[in-house]
């Protein structure tokens, strides 16, 4: 995977989390509700951030070519 | 309750166990064994973000106004997203111009301006003062919970807080000011910083676990009990606010996301410390996931505190030391108040550094100079020493602060002031990073119209909020002027003071920027900047030199001793010198080439703005032209195209003597084997012996062969080979090379003929060449057709243009793949396995000789159908046509 299209996916991926943990996407989770005894919001705060921390890994350390620019 | 003794001996004890850290990091990197080039290391020294205000003031918030404190930590995950170019762009353009502070870089950008260095070290010296308050803050609210007695009350010599921020002033003296040149790397602090991270993150993490399932049947069973209780049913989500505030939110987040890339701390630890730009890749993800790990229990600790001591009960600040402390886990408070002492000290030490070398370079440094004409005055020792006594003296005004402000609003706040602060400086310096169009003027318009605006509607409401101004303006305006309410610019309402404070400052602060850069086309060292830093991954190898003017070795030479010291002085001219080929120190040119140089390795030592300054005393420059730059770029870009070609014939150079040797090694090896075994075995048979003789004997002529090959090739490629033209009549040719090669095609029974016209007109060429080329293609059809039914048609036609001569065989073919690699040197068609003894050189001798007399060579083969090799002579040689 070039540099290049490495760099395009962490952009398109830092806008969908932007969109993700942010108004008005984070209001459907503000209901009653829990997941495991945790309430909906948090819960789903945390599981959306662990989430794209986890396709940013998945991303940034998929080898690719050392080409600089 | 712990003893005060106790708690401050642990305190000492960790602070030298930090020293220890930095020490022995120090010594692994003199033996060459550095700790800290390590993605890891990197990512964990960025933790610095996470202070005091994050181990405490989370919970605070948490307990406040649920779920709020969590914008803080997704704008860094956000920002780090897009590490990958931006902040890897920052780490090479830092590296490429010694930039070593966030001032240095802005007004490096801008064509070096002091009065922008200035400016951005004010900012940040403002907004970060409080910030270091704030920490000393924290440590001492901890020494009071967890001893029982007031710290930072009582006479300041004996406050421990006092003695605690001695001990960070003398760390960071020791581990921080090492060298002269600030884009060295501070080992043993980075080592130091990592270390504190982990100490932190598995203390809160200890607190977390004790809290959710020591004092509490697990999360769920804190949510369920929370949310029983209707004063904290709300805190399980977005606080008590009926309606979501999406602004505030949205604004929270992008004050983070700034803020993680422009705190002076952060700049230091990302950009200047960073060892190896891909460690950026990790630190991609892992630096987020730090946030996450560490933020994970903050919302359980802040309702499992508020429902053990009921709501008022305890300060949520400090929830992490009190809940343990009262159930009898002292120990354990004593742990989380270490975790919590590494969150301040980290921020500490590194912002110290930090705005030292801003203030030293920006600030002191330029009226030192102004102070001081003579140009004979050592000034080396002088930046290390600035460094170290504005060091020492922040601490103390920090220390001050917090002892006259401790209990105000204002450092309860100053966390997202300070934050939004250092906001100011995103249009300056992204703008500079993408856009050339920026100029020093528009920066400077914007830093300050910025910095007037965050003053107005953050600092003095929040001034005034602890009481020491008036609140009339708040309220009513100035001079009753209700349109210029800090907190209601324009009649602004509906926004938190934040976002509101965040939206104008930024609002005006970008749109001057624009605006103002704009309005005049940048000036030439405004464009020159401009080019180095937006196009820095095109330009760093061989960058252009944009410089004309004169200078004299010696004074460059004066002017490194000066700022530099003797000895580090005469090590750079030494090396340049080695660079540039020159024997002798005093031989080098002094050129633009050196006193970039020169002012480079000044700017590490005294930031970019003062080296400017300095340089343009000593050399006499010329004004440069906009037009100038352009042919300058032109220049160098004609430079490197042409190192570039110089490189690729160099490996092709290189390709060509490799396989020349192996070539010759073959023949060669089998030689020397044959004439060992006859050498040590006397008694060998005579039959056997003649045998082995006769080997020799044709690969010495193998040899022969291949270096004369070797030596007409290069002749010919060269253009030394002696060409003896003649009439020649080909028909004639063809014959006698048929005849000559016809005892080869009689060995292999197969059959030659000839097709040609009655008559052909005779050209001008030389004939022992083209014989060469024909027998070539003769023994090549030799060596391929199959044995017993081989068959070999040799064509030759003449038409208006030229002759062509085309030798078929019913051999096996060249595959696609190999056609176009049996004109190279060395190159043999066939497989490895049964391809014939061959030099290699062969075809590409016949091509050169053809392609000299201006005709062209070719291959026609279909694998399995045999293949044609065949080449065409005009009757006029090109040249000839074209000279004439």
């Amino acid at each position: 995977m070039s540099e290049r299209l490495r760099n395009q996916r962490l952009l398109a991926l830092f806008a969908a989390g932007w969109g993700l943990l942010n108004f008005p996407l984070l209001t459907l989770w503000d209901r009653a509700g829990t997941i495991a005894g945790i309430p909906l919001l948090p819960a789903a705060l945390f599981a959306g951030w662990a989430l794209l921390i986890g396709v940013a890994a998945w991303v940034a350390e998929a080898p690719g070519d050392e080409a600089p620019h | 309750m712990l003893s005060t003794p106790l708690v401050l001996a642990a305190s000492f004890a960790y602070l030298l166990t930090l020293f220890g850290v930095a020490h022995w990091a120090d010594r692994r990197a003199r033996a060459g064994r550095s700790v800290i080039g390590n993605a890891w290391v990197y990512t964990l020294s960025m933790g610095v973000y996470c202070t005091a205000w994050t181990y405490f003031g989370s919970i605070g918030r948490a307990a406040s106004s649920g779920l709020w404190f969590l914008p803080i930590y997704l704008g860094p995950t956000l920002a780090m997203l897009l590490a990958g170019s931006l902040l890897r762009k920052m780490i090479r353009i830092a590296r490429s111009y010694r930039i070593t502070s966030i001032a240095d870089f802005i007004a490096s950008r801008y064509g070096k301006s002091r009065t922008l260095a200035a400016l951005v070290t004010l900012i940040a010296l403002v907004g970060i003062l409080p910030y270091v308050a704030l920490q000393l803050k924290a440590i001492a609210s901890g020494l009071t919970v967890l001893t029982g007695t007031p710290g930072g009350s009582g006479p300041w010599w004996s406050d421990s807080t006092l003695y605690i921020a001695l001990a960070l002033a003398g760390f960071t003296v020791a581990f921080g000011t090492r060298h002269l040149d600030t884009s060295e790397r501070h080992e043993g602090m980075v080592a130091a910083i990592a270390f504190e991270s982990v100490v932190k993150l598995l203390a809160f993490l200890a607190i977390g676990i004790f809290v959710c399932w020591g004092l509490f049947d697990g999360p769920g069973d804190i949510f369920a009990r929370a949310a029983a209780q209707p004063a904290l049913k709300g805190l399980s989500g977005l606080g008590a606010e009926s309606k979501f505030a999406g602004g505030q939110w949205f604004a929270l987040t992008l004050l983070a996301m700034l803020s993680v890339i422009f705190l002076p701390r952060q700049f230091q630890v990302m950009v200047v410390e960073n060892v190896d730009e891909r460690h950026v890749q990790r630190a991609t993800w892992a630096f987020p996931a730090y946030l996450l790990l560490i933020n994970l229990f903050v919302l359980p600790i802040a309702l499992g505190g508020l429902l053990h001591f009921g709501v008022g009960g305890a300060a949520p600040e400090t929830f992490v030391l009190s809940l343990p402390l009262a159930n009898g886990q002292s120990w354990l408070a004593l742990a989380a108040f270490i975790g919590g002492l590494s969150a301040a000290t980290g921020m500490v030490i590194v912002e110290a550094i930090a705005v030292s070398t801003m203030v030293s370079n920006d600030l002191v440094m330029p009226l030192v100079l102004r102070l001081t004409h003579r140009a004979s005055t050592d000034l080396s020792g002088m930046p290390l020493a600035v460094r170290r006594v504005v060091i020492v003296a922040l601490l103390l005004l920090g220390y001050l602060y917090f002892r006259v402000a401790g209990e105000a609003y204002a450092l309860v706040s100053i966390g997202l002031i300070s934050f939004a602060a250092v906001a100011q400086f995103a249009p300056a310096l992204l703008g500079g990073m993408y856009w050339k169009g920026g100029t020093r003027a528009g920066a400077l318009a914007g830093l300050l119209a910025g910095f007037a605006l965050w003053s107005w509607t953050l600092l003095l409401p929040s001034i005034a909020k602890s009481g020491w101004l008036a609140t009339g303006f708040l309220t009513d305006g100035p001079f009753g002027i209700a349109l210029l309410r800090p907190e209601q610019l324009l009649g602004l309402t509906g926004l938190d003071s934040l976002t509101h404070a965040l939206l104008w400052s930024l609002l005006g602060n970008a749109g001057l920027y624009v605006a103002v850069s704009l309005a005049r086309a940048p000036s030439a060292r405004e464009a020159t900047q401009a080019l180095l830093f937006v196009d820095v991954f095109q330009r760093s190898a061989g960058a252009p030199v944009f410089w004309r003017g004169r200078a004299r070795l010696a004074e460059l030479q004066q002017l490194a001793t000066r700022f530099l010291g003797a000895e580090p002085a005469q090590r750079l001219f030494a090396d340049y010198a080695r660079r540039a080929g020159v024997t002798d120190v005093e031989r080098i040119a002094p050129d633009a080439q050196l006193v970039q140089h020169v002012e480079t390795q000044l700017a590490g030592a005294i930031g970019s703005a003062s080296a400017r300054a300095v340089m343009a005393s000593v050399v006499e420059e010329e004004p440069l032209a906009p037009e100038d730059i352009l042919r300058m770029l032109d220049e160098a870009s004609q430079v490197r195209a042409l190192n570039r070609q110089l490189e690729s014939l160099d490996r092709l150079k290189d390709d060509f003597m490799s396989s020349v040797t192996h070539e010759l090694r073959t023949p060669l090896t089998s030689i020397r084997a044959f004439a060992e075994l006859m050498r040590d075995d006397p008694d060998m048979a005579g039959e056997q012996r003649q045998q082995f003789l006769g080997l020799v004997v044709g690969e010495a002529e193998r040899l022969s062969r291949l270096v004369n090959q070797v030596l007409d090739m290069a002749k010919i490629e060269s253009g030394h080979a002696e060409w003896r033209n003649d009439e020649i009549d080909l028909r004639e040719l063809v014959a006698h090379a048929v005849q000559t090669t016809a005892e080869v095609f009689r060995e292999r029974d197969a059959v030659v003929s000839v097709q040609q016209p009655d008559i052909v007109p005779t050209l001008h060429a030389d004939r022992d060449r083209l014989l060469q080329v024909l027998l070539n293609l003769l023994s090549n059809a030799a060596k391929f057709v199959p044995a017993g039914s081989g068959r070999v048609e040799v064509r030759l036609t003449a038409d208006a243009h030229g002759a062509q001569v085309e030798v078929c065989d019913n051999g096996p073919g060249v595959t696609l793949d190999q056609q176009q690699l049996v004109f190279e040197k060395f190159r043999q068609g066939g497989d490895a396995a049964n391809r014939p003894q061959g030099t290699g050189l062969g075809l590409p001798i016949s091509r050169q000789i053809v392609e000299h007399f201006g005709g062209r060579m070719w291959l026609r083969s279909e694998p399995g159908q045999g293949a044609c090799f065949g080449f065409e002579l005009p009757w006029t040689r090109q040249q000839e046509e074209t000279g004439t």
